[in-house]
């Protein structure tokens, strides 16, 4: 019998929306939007509309130029294969592109076809409960910043062509599925929106980035992490985002040379951006001393909200402490039924385990695909469906199987093809190591659009993948454990610096790059603390490392155009090469999503 | 006041991570093993032929070497350790006791093996694992943990005598020193005290950073001398203050805090005597190491345990020194890039203030604070501060 996730009924639990409490909100906006259109300068409003036509029109004319100076190969190679200098699609200041990309006759098509399913999708989701969802929207100024997922998923594909191109979009609907569903729980659970009470009970909220793998022996609860959609994907999707939580708890005192993923969970709780609902909350001390600390801010801000910390031995490989950890992950598991009044279920666990081990049969088969000449699926949304996949779904929903079979099948037939994701455009293969920032800056899609530099795998992807226990409960529990301790991040950054530093030369040889993206988190101590041997051991290795500078959500700090101009000093002066692309080798992209 | 006998030997003592006690001890066939952290128990490091030295980088200047190897924005405690290492400054160590706590001090560990900053043959590094809450498990956790990669590593590699017999020897060493080191400090409790914050930061660091035998003596002799010292007959001080927070090892911390005007009267730091100075009780019904275990474990005031009963714990601890030491406010800082205290310290110093009614001057700093005019103006406001509320205090009760 199949099973159904999330279970509707989730979503058909009643709501107890205060319509007083939103009308007092909406008074409260209407009030802030009348302000906002009374200091409005409107002449400057209307010279900034006309700036945007002319600049229209001038693009238009100039894209009309272009097609006319092309010899007829050129116009035909236009029409079929797409357009060639994404730098124009980017307009000083603007948050979108000035329109989606040409790639060519079929993938155009394809492309738009993908793009009308998310809108399907997205539609149809939220129609589940619309109302607490287009409440949430007027009282989280994060929930805005949903409304640009397509932009996303056009940043994420950019220059993408063929199998690829669908594999990328398969990938990226799963995720955005799981977001509209989990938005639209968060909505109708919160005690601001839509306050079903029902709902509440159900929920257990999971702390920044700890593993879902635990809710899949609760089929009648829904596990949600807590920060995800607030701040840690939002800031995915919209790297500006995060920036008012960030200053708003360095202005309450914390130093601004920590890293902003807890800073801004932190600022979260102070501006009161975090939905209030769910029976319990699974705090948990990874991937870092900085997430251990943000809980208290967590815990601060919702007094009410019975909490379980979660925290796994950092020694991991050390098995003399893994009593500790399956009694941790013993004493979570009654905590969850204490307060939910759920029992675990071992046949539900043992069903997702299943799914997962063959999910991670399948990631297994797309590293060796893509350790060949002949790389298939690389790419910002494989990383991310990858860190997803480990993290969040972790089996539970059995839809993934499928996306998984299909990615494999189109994955397969372009490898017998020799496609190349980035048709013809790849000089380089790259790895990239320490904590990845291509998200943020659509850094992976601009290495290869630009200077033909393939990512072929992140460290974060590089995870746990022994098949996990399914018939034994204490060996499933130890497997678990291990799990929970090898999650992202912390598989590397902790256990000492064999897992990261002589991990990445392991990582060299099986791999082959000729480069490895080095980002270096200006704000994450862990990695800082290793800087001079990384850059001993390449020097001994002959290892190509490009060091490029970030801060995640927090480009103020060091901004998009900084990290590529790190790379384009490299390959100039270094590499001694010229761009693919140059209208990609500077452009300004500050104020876009 | 008139000077303590020992004070300028103790002051000398501190110049040197490898100083001339140490060097006795070593040249009496002892063997130094060197820790920071308090999630290491102390005691466990003085069993049989072995003793503790708590390390410390005093007089650190430049650390650019270190800074190479881990950045320029992580904790400069651990760089100025690292540099200390490659200079040389701990090639007199047989051990270090670490554990992985933080992610700074774990690698500033890791350098030192891996650049090999000591080369006695025997030397060993440890990294024990340490958890983040109190239970029953994670207790076995770290009594495993004490037991393989501590007490049996010194077994094997110095013929260390890890018997009960032995840990319950050390046991009873280090409790003299804490009855000692908990009598001076009780006297800080006086309204004008026979000794000042900065003298008992010399001796609290002489006690981590000496062979608790060596030592012993001295500190004894320097009780009985305080105890009939002749205070001031009116205080210097103009207010009296809590210090707690992360790691302070810099005597010109506590110089520059008092020069401003504030009497520490608390030290609720790492390297300070709460938590590091308390008698480690034992019933004879436990093992002595899982009791010696859950001793530094309910003691530690380390923001690491994330468990809202140690959150509690850490700002009752302050809030009740405060009080038996008749504090005026609370100084908290925090090393600077250090993650759990950079957290830690606003929202305590906050909670502090507005929940327990405590003035709080909450700051970051660096490992070493000689000649920061910010450091000074920033305690000078504050004891200003905490003089204006005592004044307008006494008025409302006028």
């Amino acid at each position: 019998m199949g099973v159904k996730y999330p279970d509707p009924k989730f979503f058909k639990y009643k709501d107890h929306i205060d319509w007083k409490k939103q009308a007092k909100n909406l008074k409260e906006i209407g009030g802030i939007v009348k302000d906002i259109l009374k200091e409005t300068d409107w002449k400057d409003a209307g010279k900034s509309v006309a700036d945007d036509v002319k600049a229209f029109a001038k693009r238009a004319s100039y894209e009309a130029s272009l097609l006319q100076k092309m010899s007829a190969a050129e116009r035909k190679d236009f029409l079929l294969n797409g357009e060639k200098q994404l730098g124009k699609l980017y307009r000083s200041g603007k948050m979108a592109t000035v329109r989606r990309e040409w790639r060519g006759l079929k993938d155009t098509a394809a492309d738009y076809y993908e793009w009308l399913r998310m809108w399907g999708m997205l539609l149809g989701t939220f129609s589940k409960d619309l109302v607490p969802a287009l409440g949430g929207a007027v009282h989280y100024r994060w929930m805005i910043s949903y409304f640009c997922c397509h932009s996303f998923m056009d940043k994420n594909t950019l220059g993408l062509r063929g199998k690829a191109l669908k594999m990328h979009h398969e990938l990226i609907y799963a995720i955005f599925r799981y977001v509209a569903e989990n938005l639209v729980l968060l909505m109708k659970g919160d005690e601001k929106v839509g306050n079903s009470t029902d709902l509440s009970k159900k929920v257990v909220l999971l702390d920044e980035m700890t593993m879902a793998q635990i809710m899949a022996g609760f089929p009648d609860l829904i596990g949600i992490p807590y920060q995800l959609m607030p701040v840690f994907l939002l800031s995915e999707i919209d790297q500006l985002a995060c920036e008012p939580y960030i200053d708003a708890v360095e202005s309450y005192g914390l130093p601004s040379d920590t890293c902003p993923v807890p800073t801004s969970e932190c600022g979260a709780c102070v501006i009161d951006a975090l939905p209030h609902l769910g029976a319990c909350f699974i705090s948990s001390s990874m991937p870092c001393d900085g997430s251990v600390m943000a809980s208290s801010y967590t815990s601060r801000r919702f007094k009410d909200l019975p909490t379980y910390h979660l925290a796994f031995p950092v020694r991991y490989e050390d098995e003399s402490i893994m009593d500790a950890a399956v009694a941790d992950i013993k004493g979570c598991i009654r905590f969850i039924e204490e307060q939910t009044g759920a029992k675990w279920n071992w046949d539900a666990y043992f069903a997702a385990m299943k799914r997962f081990n063959q999910e991670t049969a399948y990631e297994l088969q797309k590293w060796e695909v893509n350790q060949t000449p002949y790389p298939q699926l690389i790419g910002p949304c494989y990383e991310l469906f990858r860190k997803w996949n480990y993290e969040m779904d972790g089996g539970i929903d059995p839809r993934i199987l499928k996306t998984f079979e299909k990615v494999d099948r189109l994955m397969k037939q372009a490898y017998e093809n020799r496609e190349e994701p980035w048709r013809g455009k790849m000089r380089h293969r790259a790895i990239v190591w320490s904590v990845p920032a291509h998200y943020y800056a659509n850094f992976s899609n601009w290495l290869a659009n630009c200077w033909g530099i393939d990512v072929l795998v992140e460290m974060e992807s590089l995870n746990f993948t022994k098949p996990l226990e399914t018939e034994d409960h204490e060996e499933a529990l130890k497997d678990m454990a291990r799990l929970y301790e090898r999650m992202v991040m912390r598989r590397h950054t902790n256990g000492g610096y064999d897992h990261v530093l002589t991990e990445l030369w392991r990582q060299v040889e099986a791999w082959k790059p000729d480069i490895v993206i080095m980002y270096q988190h200006v704000s994450c101590k862990n990695m800082a603390t290793l800087n001079g041997l990384f850059e001993d051991q390449a020097r001994e290795r002959g290892v190509r490392l490009i060091w490029i500078e970030h801060d995640l959500m927090d480009p103020r700090t060091v901004s998009r155009k900084d990290m590529r101009s790190k790379v384009n000093e490299y390959m100039r002066t270094v590499m001694r090469e010229e761009p693919l692309d140059p209208s990609l080798v500077d452009f300004e992209d500050d104020a876009s999503w | 006041m008139k000077d303590l006998r020992y004070l300028l030997e103790f002051e000398n003592l501190l110049e040197d991570a490898d100083n001339a006690l140490v060097r006795q001890a070593q040249a009496d066939g002892q063997y130094a093993i060197g820790y920071t952290c308090y999630h290491m128990p102390e005691v466990l490091l003085n069993v049989d032929n072995c003793f503790s030295t708590r390390i410390r980088a005093p007089r650190s200047t430049s650390i650019d070497i270190a800074t190479y190897y881990m950045s320029n924005y992580t904790c400069e405690y651990a760089r100025s350790l690292l540099e200390r290492a490659i200079e040389g400054g701990y090639e007199f160590l047989d051990g270090i006791a670490g554990v992985d706590a933080c992610s700074a001090m774990n690698r500033c560990y890791e350098h030192m093996e891996i650049l090999k900053c000591n080369s006695k043959p025997h030397f060993f590094v440890t990294h024990t694992d340490v958890p983040y809450k109190i239970e029953e498990y994670t207790i076995d956790q770290v009594q495993i943990q004490m037991r393989l990669r501590l007490l049996d590593v010194m077994h094997e590699k110095l013929g260390t005598d890890t018997s009960d017999e032995a840990l319950l020897k050390a046991v009873e060493e280090h409790n003299e020193m804490c009855r000692i080191m908990t009598e001076i400090g009780n006297l800080r409790k006086l309204d004008n005290p026979p000794v000042t914050g900065y003298e008992f930061h010399v001796l609290n660091l002489v006690s981590y950073c000496c062979p608790t035998a060596l030592i012993l003596p001295k500190l004894k002799e320097t009780l009985e001398e305080i105890k009939t010292r002749e205070p001031d007959a009116k205080s210097a001080f103009r207010a009296r203050v809590v210090v707690a927070g992360s790691e302070v090892d810099d005597l010109d911390f506590s110089r520059l805090l008092e020069e401003a005007g504030a009497l520490i009267v608390g030290d609720r730091y790492c390297y300070g005597s709460t938590p590091g100075r308390e008698v480690i009780e034992l019933n004879e019904n436990e093992d002595i190491l899982r009791q010696i275990c859950r001793h530094y474990m309910k003691t530690s005031e380390c923001a690491r345990y994330m468990a809202n009963d140690k959150i509690q714990q850490r700002r009752d601890t302050i809030d009740r020194l405060a009080r038996e030491y008749h504090a005026d406010g609370i100084v908290f800082e925090q090393m600077k890039y250090c993650d759990f205290w950079a957290f830690e310290r606003p929202l305590a110093s906050h909670i502090l203030q507005e929940e327990y009614g405590w003035p709080v001057l909450s700051i970051d700093r660096s490992y070493n604070v000689r000649g920061s005019g910010q450091l000074r103006t920033r305690f000078q406001a504050f004891v200003e501060a905490l003089e204006i509320k005592r004044i307008q205090r006494a008025k409302e009760v006028i």
